[in-house]
């Protein structure tokens, strides 16, 4: 998982949370917030339902404090927390999905040859350095429109960084599971950029 | 040599290096020959990226705040 602080200054912080100083555990919250909401807005698509995941995130992380042994960073652990606690929500919610196995991907003719050629290769606008605003919107908008089961291991491996054996762990799936649905995700999220440069 | 159907069923595969290398020499030749699906690949190795930098999200301050009052309530040494 990437971290963007240093992990030192994480594990000083960590020592003197563990050692009973709130300040600095509230110093490790404020920095490991915004990816912890961010994990859990992108898997639940509820501002409400993210807000109320990363106070339980942290204060479960408070409470095992002390049975945290720094094997892995702490931002590692919280996030794998939030996923877990998104994921519990996700599977409670208990929401039909009609649309779930319904991802269609590129269309091939009965030969394997493409019905229709991608016309554009954008991948280089991926090095720009502003995103367009209105394409941000439409990878927003393709992501959750994407079932549950799809959208939870596109975030996970491809916006958080976790590696497949982590989201085996979190998600009790089988990693050849895991590969296929992100396969499709990303066709499906491809496609949604693809149309996005192609209206333009 | 792969149909282009194929060689798309194994981009992820392919860009995990997680193929044996007769596939992905099988694969590499039908790459090498097929230019919508050299586009293609480009397109879907530069997803993961453009869509992490869409989906970067802060925490709103008022919910940082209420995030913050929550934490003081319940956590005590």
């Amino acid at each position: 998982m990437t971290e963007e602080v240093p992990l030192d200054v994480d594990r000083e912080l960590l020592a003197q949370a563990q050692a009973g100083d709130l300040s600095a555990f509230e110093a490790l919250v404020e920095k490991h917030r915004d990816k912890v909401y961010g994990v859990a807005l992108r898997m639940t698509r509820s501002e409400a339902d993210a807000a109320e995941i990363t106070q339980e995130t942290f204060l479960s992380a408070f409470q095992h404090l002390p049975e945290f042994r720094g094997e892995a960073a702490f931002g590692s652990w919280v996030h794998r927390i939030a996923a877990n606690h998104a994921l519990m929500r996700l599977r409670h919610q208990n929401v039909v999905q009609a649309a779930e196995e319904e991802l269609t991907g590129p269309e091939f003719n009965e030969r394997g040859s493409w019905v229709e050629y991608p016309s554009n290769d954008w991948s280089r606008r991926a090095d720009e350095k502003a995103l367009d605003a209105e394409l941000g919107t439409a990878i927003q908008q393709a992501t959750d429109r994407l079932p549950n089961q799809y959208r939870e291991v596109f975030v996970l491996k491809d916006v958080e960084g976790l590696s497949y054996e982590q989201i085996s762990e979190i998600t009790g799936d089988s990693i050849p599971a895991i590969k296929s649905r992100l396969h499709r995700a990303r066709l499906e999220l491809r496609e949604a950029i693809d149309r996005f440069y192609n209206e333009k | 040599m792969f149909t282009c159907k194929e060689s798309i069923d194994l981009l992820l595969e392919y860009l995990d290096g997680d193929m044996s290398d007769e596939q992905a020499r099988h694969l590499e030749a039908h790459l090498a020959a097929c230019p919508p699906c050299i586009d293609f690949l480009r397109t879907y190795r530069a997803t993961p990226g453009i869509c992490r930098r869409a989906l970067k999200k802060q925490m709103p301050e008022e919910l940082s705040q209420r995030l913050k009052e929550f934490l003081r309530q319940k956590c005590k040494p």
